[in-house]
C-alpha cells in the first residue's frame, strides 16, 4: 500500500530526559522517525521535554515542543496544533504511556487524533502481564509460570504454587524500577511492597525464576501486507536473572541450534501477529532451557526499544525509519534498502561479523549502593564493538568502555583466594568477565566456571582460548604477535605479555594494518553504498596502501 | 596537489553521568558543520545509543573504540586529513590531546596547549592573576598536617577534592576541622604523589555558568546562565535559567567582561566553558573549559542558534563576522548576544536523578555529579518555566496543602521571608523543634512535626500518608544516616516536590505565584513561535 495521504500532521512524542533505562536511544530512534516522515512532506509535529536531543532541533520537524510530557500539557498542544494522527511507538515507554493515557481520558478522541504504528489494543495487549499471557497460551506458546497480583494478600496466595525463588516485577514501569528476585518467605512482603509501590498501577507480576536459562531477543518488523522481517537476533552472555540493560550481549545469537533459532522465529512471527502489531518494530525476550529444547516467552515490547536501537547499529537496517514509514502505509516491500539502495527492505538482513554490547556502570557515583547485577537496570550507557569473531569483538568492546580497566588482560587479581574468586564469578556483577578470565588464568576448568555461573560453554571456551594465548610461551616476534592480533588483543596487552612498550609493538607491526569491513546489511550479496566500516585483524591482511580495493564498492 | 577535505570527528564514547547524550548533540552538529563546509566528516565512535553512530549522520563511520590504537589505523586508513576535532566529545577525545600533538597530527580548532593552560592549576591560576581576574582563595596539600594549615589559613567552609578528578569525584564541603580529617582519613589519600587540593568554599554564593564563542578576534556571549542552586552543587546537577533572574545588570556586564578577557587569553578558537560563583555581588572565576559544555544544547534550544556547529566552523577557519553577521547587528540581551534586548521568556533546565534505581543512597545534591539527564521549561515568567521544568522531572508543585521545612543552622535566618511568603499563600508550615523554635522566636508560628529519632507519628509517618506535599530540606552534612536521610528518601518513594537548598524553595515559591496568577492554564509554546 502506497503512503496514506488522509494524513498531513503526525504528533510524535520523545521519550524525555535520559533516565537509566531510557537514554539516548530514543533521540536516534527519534531523529530517524522524524527526518523521515518530514521527507516524505508531513508535518511534523514533535513534543519533548529534553533539550540534548537532535531530535528537538528546529529543522528537523514543523513544530517543535520542548515541554513537559504529561497529559495536560499534551492536550494543551494538540488543542493548539489540531495532529491528525498520534505516533507513540517511538519515546520508549514513557510515550507508549502517555498515548494509553490521552485514549483512555478520551482526549484522542475528543480531538479526532488517531493512533498509528501500534493500536490501542496492541499495546494493552503487549503491556499488560494477564492480557499477554493469555494471548500466548491461545496460540500455545508459554509464559513462566506466575501471577499478576494487586495487593500483599493476593502476593501470599499466589506464591505459594510459584515457589522460590520468584522475580518480582511492577508493571507500566522502565527498566524494571522496584523489580527484584526473592529466595524466601521472609524477604517476600517487604520486596512485595516495594514493587507496588513502583508500579503506576499498583499491579506486579510474580514469575516463576528462570535463573541459569539462556536470554535471547529477536527484533521483529511487521507490515500491513502481514511481511514481517526478523531483523536480528541478540543472545545474552549473561543468563537469565541478569535485566538485558545491564548484560552483556551479542548479535547475531550464537549459541542456538539452527533447530532452536528455527522454533524462536516462528514463535516471533506467531507472537507479533497475535498481539497485531500491524506496522512497525516489537522486541520480544524469550528464556530457552539450557538442556533441552524446552523456551518461554517472556516479554513483547510493541515499540522501538534499546535492544531496537541495538539491532540497528548492528546490522544496518533503520529499525525507526522503517517503522515511521510503515506507520504511514508503506510495506516492507515498497521501502528500498538505503544501503543496497536496489533491494527493498524486506530481505532480512545477514550478517557476516560478530556484535558485542558491553553496558557501562557508574557505580563510584553511588558508593552506597550495591554492584550486584540484577532485575533492575543499573547501568547509564553501553558500547558496542564489531569484529569478525566473538573474541575480537569481545576485546574491542572492553576496550572501549573507559573505566579504570578497559583492557581484559591489562589487570591481574592474583591477591583473590580461590573462594573469593568463584563468588565473584557466581554473582553477577560488571567486572564479572574480568574475575573469569583470572579463573582461567589460574586454570580453573571451564565445568567449574559454567556450574557457578550458568554462562554457556561455548563463550566460556572463546575467553579460555584468549587466555590460553596470551599464557602461551613464544618468542617476541612479529608472526606470533599478529597470531595474537587476529584473536583481538591489543597493543598494550601484547605489550605486557612481552615486558615490551606500546611502541615497540606498534613499530614492529608498523607495515601492518587492520583491514576495514562494512557493515552492508547483506554479507557482501549485493553491491553496498554504505558508509560504515569496523576494523578487523582477520586474514586476508592487507599493507599500507594497498587495501584500496576494500572501498572499491562505491 | 590533494586538497586535503577530511575532518575526523571524535565522539565521547559510552555515555555515563558526566557525559551524556549532551556530548553526542555537539558531535551530530560538529559532522553538519563539516559537512555544510563541502569537507568530508570522518565519525568515530563506539556508542550505539547515538545520532553520531547512524549510517547517514557521518560522510564515513568508523564503529571503533576510542583509544589512539584504533584511532590511529582509522586516520592512516583515511590519510590526507585536514585534522581531527577533539572539543566536542567531552573528556574522552581530550584524553587523546598530547598523543595527537606528539605524533603530529593535527588539532583543530583551540590549540591543545590552551585546554591544557585551562587544566593547569599553576598555570591557570598564574593567568588570573595576571588578567586581574579573582578566584576563591586555594591551595594544595601534600599531608595531612598541610591541609589543615591550608583551610586555617583560608578559612571553612572549604571544599576538597583529590588534584586531577573529573565529574567532581570525591570533591567535597567541609566545614570544620574535625569533617577535614574524617574526609583524609577516609576518603581520600593524601600524599606527594596525590596531592589535594583545597579552596574556599564561597558560601551563600550564586554559581553561573557562561557558553561563549570566540574565532581569536571576537568573541560572543551564548548566555549566561544562573543556577538555582546555591554555588557547591555540582553544575551539571543545578536547575539554571536562561536568562538570570535575580542577578543584577551590572554584574552580568561584569561576567560578559570577563569572558571576553579570558577566551582571548586562552587564543580560544571555538566553545568556551566558564564556571563563576558570585558572592556579595563580585564575581569569582572557578572554572574554564575551552570546549564544548555540557550546557551548549540547552543554551542553543534557548537562544535559537546552534553553537556546536558554529564553533565547528570556527575550528575550520571560518570569523564569527563572517558566519554570522546579523548577530553583530542587533541590539542585544545582556545575558546573550543571540537573543533580542527584549527577550520575553525564560528558559529553565532541571536535572534528573537516578535515586530510584539506587535506595541505598541519599539522594542529596553536591559537588559531585549524580544527574543522569536534564529538562526545560520554557515559559513568560520565572516562575512558570520553573513551574513546568519540575513538572517535566514529575514533580508537580501543589497551590496549596501542608509544607515541611526542616533546614540546617546556617540556613535558618535565610527562611523567615520564605516562610511568611508560604504562609500567606495559605499553606499550613510544619517544621522539627529547632526550625519552628527558630521562627518562633521571630514571630512566626508553625506546626511542630516529630524527628523519625523522636517519636511517632514523626515526619516520615506524614509523608507516607501523603499529609505533606512540599519538602524544604537542606543537609547538615554531618551524620550520614540522619533523620534527613530517611526524610529524603521518603520524599522520593512517595513523589513529593522537594528540595535541598534555601534558592530551591524560593523557586517553589515564585512557580507557585506565578501558577496562581496563571488560573492554573499553562500556555505552550513551539520553539518556532518564540524566535
Amino acid at each position: 500500500m502506497p503512503k496514506n495521504t488522509n494524513i498531513k500532521r503526525i504528533l510524535i512524542i520523545g521519550a524525555g530526559p535520559i533516565i537509566i533505562g531510557q537514554a539516548a536511544e530514543f533521540d536516534y530512534s527519534g531523529t530517524q522517525a522524524c527526518k523521515a516522515l518530514m521527507k516524505e512532506g508531513y508535518e511534523v509535529i514533535l513534543v519533548n521535554s529534553n533539550p540534548a536531543t537532535i531530535m528537538t532541533d528546529e529543522e528537523l520537524a514543523t513544530k517543535t515542543y520542548i515541554e513537559p510530557l504529561t497529559t495536560e500539557i499534551l492536550e494543551e498542544i494538540i488543542k493548539k496544533e489540531r495532529p491528525d494522527v498520534l505516533l507513540p511507538t517511538l519515546g520508549g515507554q514513557t510515550a507508549l504511556n502517555l498515548a494509553k493515557d490521552l485514549y483512555e481520558s478520551g482526549i484522542l478522541e475528543k480531538y479526532g487524533v488517531g493512533i498509528i504504528g501500534a493500536s490501542y489494543e496492541a499495546i494493552k495487549r503487549g503491556e499488560d502481564r494477564a492480557l499477554f499471557a493469555k494471548a500466548m497460551e491461545e496460540i500455545g506458546l508459554k509464559v513462566p509460570p506466575n501471577a499478576i497480583v494487586n495487593s500483599l494478600q493476593e502476593g501470599f496466595n499466589s506464591i505459594k504454587e510459584i515457589g522460590f525463588p520468584a522475580i518480582l516485577r511492577p508493571a507500566f514501569t522502565l527498566g524494571g524500577t522496584g523489580g527484584s528476585i526473592v529466595y524466601n518467605m521472609e524477604e517476600f512482603p517487604s520486596k512485595l511492597s516495594a514493587a507496588l509501590e513502583a508500579s503506576p498501577i499498583h499491579q506486579v507480576l510474580i514469575d516463576k525464576s528462570l535463573i541459569g536459562w539462556k536470554e535471547f531477543e529477536l527484533e521483529v518488523i511487521r507490515d500491513t501486507k502481514d511481511n514481517v522481517v526478523i531483523v536480528c537476533s541478540i543472545e545474552n552472555f549473561d543468563p537469565m536473572g541478569v535485566h538485558t540493560g545491564d548484560s552483556i550481549t551479542v548479535a547475531p545469537a550464537q549459541t542456538l541450534t539452527d533447530k532452536q533459532y528455527q522454533m524462536l522465529r516462528d514463535a516471533s512471527l506467531a507472537i507479533i501477529r497475535k498481539i497485531g502489531v500491524d506496522t512497525g518494530g516489537s522486541n520480544i525476550q524469550f528464556a530457552v532451557d539450557p538442556n533441552s529444547d524446552d523456551f518461554y516467552v517472556i516479554e513483547m515490547n510493541p515499540r522501538v526499544s534499546r535492544s531496537s536501537a541495538l539491532a540497528s547499529k548492528a546490522t544496518g537496517f533503520p529499525i525507526a525509519k522503517v517503522a515511521a514509514l510503515l506507520a504511514v502505509g508503506y510495506t516492507l516491500d515498497e521501502i528500498k534498502n538505503d544501503i543496497t539502495k536496489n533491494t527493498p527492505i524486506s530481505f532480512e538482513p545477514s550478517i557476516d561479523y560478530v556484535v558485542v554490547k558491553i553496558p557501562r556502570f557508574d557505580f563510584a557515583k553511588f558508593r552506597e549502593s550495591s554492584k550486584v547485577l540484577g532485575t533492575t537496570m543499573k547501568s547509564v550507557g553501553e558500547v558496542m564493538a564489531i569484529g569478525r569473531t566473538f573474541k575480537e569483538s569481545l576485546m574491542k568492546a572492553i576496550r572501549s568502555l573507559e573505566t579504570d580497566n578497559p583492557y581484559l588482560f591489562m589487570k591481574d587479581y592474583e591477591a583473590l583466594s580461590y573462594d573469593e574468586l568463584i563468588t565473584n564469578i557466581r554473582i553477577p556483577t560488571p567486572e564479572r568477565i574480568f574475575y573469569i578470565k583470572e579463573a582461567f588464568m589460574r586454570g580453573i576448568s571451564i565445568d567449574k566456571i559454567h556450574e557457578v555461573s550458568h554462562i554457556d560453554k561455548w563463550f566460556l571456551h572463546q575467553i579460555k582460548e584468549l587466555v590460553e594465548a596470551y599464557k602461551e610461551d613464544v618468542p617476541f616476534d612479529k608472526n606470533y604477535i599478529f597470531e595474537l592480533k587476529i584473536l583481538g588483543f591489543s597493543n598494550k596487552e601484547i605489550a605486557k605479555k612481552f615486558n615490551k612498550t606500546e611502541k615497540e609493538i606498534e613499530e614492529l607491526l608498523q607495515d601492518l594494518s587492520p583491514t576495514f569491513k562494512a557493515v552492508d546489511t547483506c554479507a557482501g550479496e549485493f553491491k553496498a553504498y554504505t558508509p560504515y566500516y569496523y576494523s578487523s585483524w582477520e586474514y586476508p591482511y592487507y599493507k599500507v596502501g594497498q587495501e584500496e580495493a576494500i572501498f572499491d564498492n562505491d | 596537489m590533494l586538497m586535503k577535505n577530511k575532518v575526523i570527528i571524535l565522539g565521547s564514547g559510552p555515555n555515563r553521568i558526566g557525559q551524556g547524550i549532551e556530548f553526542d548533540y555537539a558531535c551530530v552538529h560538529a559532522i553538519q558543520a563539516v559537512q555544510e563546509e563541502g569537507l568530508e566528516a570522518i565519525m568515530i565512535n563506539c556508542n550505539p545509543e547515538t545520532v553520531s553512530t547512524d549510517y547517514d549522520t557521518a560522510t564515513r563511520l568508523y564503529f571503533e573504540p576510542i583509544v589512539m590504537e584504533n584511532v590511529n589505523y582509522v586516520i592512516k586508513k583515511e590519510k590526507d586529513i585536514l585534522g581531527v576535532l577533539l572539543q566536542f566529545g567531552g573528556q574522552t577525545p581530550l584524553k587523546l590531546a598530547n598523543e595527537f600533538r606528539e605524533r603530529g597530527i593535527t588539532v583543530l580548532g583551540t590549540s591543545p596547549d590552551s585546554i591544557d593552560l585551562a587544566e593547569d592549576r599553576g598555570r591557570f591560576n598564574a593567568l588570573m592573576k595576571e588578567l586581574g581576574i579573582l578566584q576563591p582563595e586555594g591551595n594544595i596539600a601534600i599531608t595531612k598536617e598541610e591541609a589543615i594549615k591550608v583551610a586555617k589559613e583560608i578559612g571553612y567552609p572549604v571544599l576538597v577534592r583529590p588534584s586531577y578528578v573529573l565529574g567532581g569525584r570525591a570533591m567535597r564541603i567541609v566545614y570544620t576541622e574535625k569533617e577535614l580529617l574524617d574526609y583524609l582519613e577516609q576518603a581520600v589519600d593524601v600524599s606527594y604523589q596525590r596531592p589535594v587540593l583545597i579552596d574556599k568554599y564561597l558560601s551563600d554564593s550564586i554559581e553561573v555558568d557562561v557558553d561563549a564563542l570566540s574565532d581569536g578576534e571576537d568573541v560572543l556571549i551564548g548566555a549566561i546562565m544562573e543556577h538555582i542552586e546555591e554555588a557547591g552543587i555540582h553544575s551539571g546537577d543545578s536547575a539554571a535559567s536562561i536568562p538570570p533572574y535575580t542577578l543584577k545588570e551590572d554584574i552580568l556586564k561584569e561576567i560578559r567582561d570577563q569572558t571576553i578577557k579570558i577566551a582571548k587569553a586562552l587564543k580560544v578558537k571555538g566553545l568556551i566553558n566558564l564556571q563563576f560563583a558570585i558572592k556579595d555581588d563580585i564575581p569569582y572565576i572557578l572554572e574554564v573549559n575551552p570546549r564544548a559544555s555540557r550546557t551548549v544544547p540547552y543554551v542553543s534550544k534557548s537562544v535559537g542558534y546552534p553553537l556546536a556547529k558554529i564553533a565547528t566552523k570556527i575550528s575550520l577557519g571560518r570569523k564569527l563576522r563572517e558566519i554570522l553577521p546579523e548577530v553583530f547587528d542587533k541590539e542585544h540581551h545582556v545575558a546573550s548576544d543571540f537573543l533580542p534586548k527584549d527577550f520575553k521568556y525564560f528558559t529553565i533546565k532541571e536535572a534528573v536523578f537516578p535515586w530510584n534505581k539506587f535506595p541505598e543512597v541519599d539522594p542529596i545534591l553536591g559537588p559531585e555529579m549524580k544527574s543522569t539527564g536534564e529538562v526545560m521549561g520554557i515559559g513568560t515568567s520565572f516562575g512558570i518555566a520553573y513551574y513546568k521544568a519540575q513538572l517535566a522531572v514529575d514533580s508537580k508543585i501543589p497551590t496549596s496543602g501542608n509544607i515541611f521545612i526542616s533546614v540546617a543552622d546556617r540556613d535558618k535566618p535565610k527562611i523567615i521571608e520564605l516562610v511568611s511568603e508560604f504562609l500567606k499563600l495559605g499553606f499550613k508550615v510544619l517544621c522539627t523543634e529547632g526550625t519552628a523554635y527558630f521562627l518562633k522566636s521571630k514571630g512566626i508560628l508553625v506546626e511542630k512535626v516529630l524527628k523519625v529519632s523522636e517519636g511517632r507519628p514523626n515526619i516520615v509517618d506524614y509523608i507516607a500518608n501523603k499529609d505533606i506535599q512540599i519538602i524544604i530540606n537542606t543537609p547538615s552534612g554531618h551524620k550520614e544516616r540522619s533523620d534527613a536521610f530517611y526524610i529524603r528518601r521518603a520524599a522520593i518513594n512517595h513523589k513529593i516536590p522537594y528540595t535541598t537548598t534555601i534558592r530551591g524553595g524560593y523557586a517553589i515559591l515564585e512557580a507557585i505565584k506565578a501558577i496562581k496568577n496563571s488560573q492554573g492554564h499553562i500556555e505552550v509554546f513551539s520553539l518556532q513561535e518564540i524566535r
